[in-house]
């Protein structure tokens, strides 16, 4: 085995900036893992602020959605993805025990939830877009054209653009975190414990991300009139 | 190992590459049908087409990635750019230190349910719009501490990587607050819109043209 494999306390070094050691302690494919959460947090932070900006500066901005169903049904969904989170931090803690018949379990629970998050997610798409919102307007002769030309007539067009995108991108990180969760259920006995605390932490922040999603987008658009 | 666990390897691999191998061949079809369609509808340079082509060859290459490992695993190909040999494969079952029990992990889960009830409550006795932003953006950042802290295991991390990740990401997401002024300024500086009164409308783009 080369070098690069050894384990963060398998090195001795005088200092931890000097050279040949792990003045992290964790190894790199973990810290590679950390630098790509906080870029990706970078990305997701620009697009909620962009969104709040083009709120701020409006003069209306539509709030259409009913606490119920709209809002219960989101959280829902959150509840799902808080659930993956805990069965995800399970199978890492037995990936610590080595016990692979329990990492699998967990995991496949956590992609459960994933799973059951998308599912309702497109539901709630279909949903919308059968009512007429779509990424830059309203379609005409729909349930929401009328509703929208009384209510917010200054309001740009931008709601759908924002819904979408947001909403969207984490959409395909919850997938893309459903696969990768596959792939470690499948290789979890070559895989080093710490190949799965990995996959722990884009999940975690796969979860982290939509505990800001939630409230800006779902419940800041909480209908108020009715 | 035993010769079963090595089947049961053998087997995935077989699945996971077959899994890949199928999605990418889909991906470059759809790439080769908006290809033959794109030429005969609006030729083939268009940002659209090109877009596709890219993201689909992208997409193609990342699902390769293991069926090409498993035929470099088995000798078929070679790695131009090899400069070992490749780690034995075996099963570590030496168990690793791990901090924290289920008992704190239920805590924390149960703490971070308390929260986004708090925050849905929040919707239904729909208070004024700022203090609900300002209380939402709170809880929020408290269950994201929390979610660092203990299910990203943050806390038991060293602290040289704390202090690597997370002032660039609060100092990133402060300079990006830099440009709000400028949203309420131009909120403030906009024509504001009377329907009531149509003689208004006459008068108000000609002060507005400055």
């Amino acid at each position: 085995m080369s070098t690069v494999d050894a384990h963060p306390d398998q090195l001795t070094a005088t200092t931890d900036w000097g050279g040949g050691a792990f003045p992290y302690k964790v190894g790199h494919r973990k810290l590679g893992m950390w630098l790509f959460i906080i870029s990706d947090a970078m990305t997701f932070s620009a697009l909620l602020i962009g969104y709040s900006y083009m709120r701020a500066s409006s003069a209306q901005w539509p709030t259409p959605f009913k606490f119920s169903p709209s809002i219960l049904f989101s959280t829902t969904m959150t509840l799902c993805l808080l659930a993956s989170s805990f069965t995800m931090v399970m199978a890492v803690a037995a990936s610590a025990r080595r016990d692979f018949k329990k990492v699998r379990l967990w995991i496949m629970g956590t992609m459960l939830g994933g799973l059951a998050f998308l599912a309702l997610h497109i539901y709630e798409w279909l949903h919308l877009i059968e009512e007429g919102l779509r990424p830059f307007g309203i379609a005409p002769k729909t349930v929401f054209a009328k509703e929208w030309a009384e209510r917010w007539p200054q309001a740009p067009p931008l709601f759908g653009a924002t819904f979408f995108a947001i909403t969207g991108l984490h959409m395909f990180h919850v997938l893309t975190g459903v696969l990768y969760l596959s792939v470690i259920a499948m290789r979890v006995k070559r895989l080093k414990h710490e190949d799965v605390e990995i996959s722990g932490l884009y999940w975690h922040f796969v979860d982290l991300v939509w505990m800001f999603v939630f409230p800006l987008i779902y419940i800041m658009s909480v209908d108020m009139g009715h | 190992m035993s010769p079963l666990g090595k089947n049961l390897l053998k087997k995935e691999d077989a699945i996971i590459n077959v899994i890949c191998l199928v999605f990418a061949v889909g991906i470059l079809a759809l790439a080769a049908m908006n290809i033959s369609w794109g030429a005969g509808l609006s030729g083939l340079l268009t940002t659209d087409t090109l877009f596709f082509i890219v993201v689909s060859v992208l997409l193609a290459s990342v699902l390769l990635i293991s069926p090409l490992l498993w035929l470099h695993s088995q000798g078929i190909i070679k790695n131009p750019f090899a400069a070992g040999n490749d780690a034995e494969l075996a099963v570590d079952t030496t168990p690793v230190h791990f901090e924290g029990s289920t008992k704190l992990f239920l805590t924390v889960l149960g703490a971070l349910l308390g929260l986004t009830i708090i925050e849905v409550i929040l919707a239904y006795f729909q208070v004024s719009i700022l203090i609900m932003l300002t209380l939402l953006l709170s809880l929020s950042i408290i269950k994201a501490a929390l979610i660092v802290a203990y299910f990203m295991h943050l806390r038991f991390e060293r602290l040289s990587l704390v202090i690597t990740l997370v002032p660039a990401l609060v100092i990133c997401i402060c300079l990006l607050f830099v440009f709000f002024p400028d949203s309420f300024r131009s909120s403030n500086m906009r024509y504001k819109f009377t329907p009531a009164a149509p003689e208004a409308e006459t008068t108000a783009p000609a002060e507005e043209s400055h």
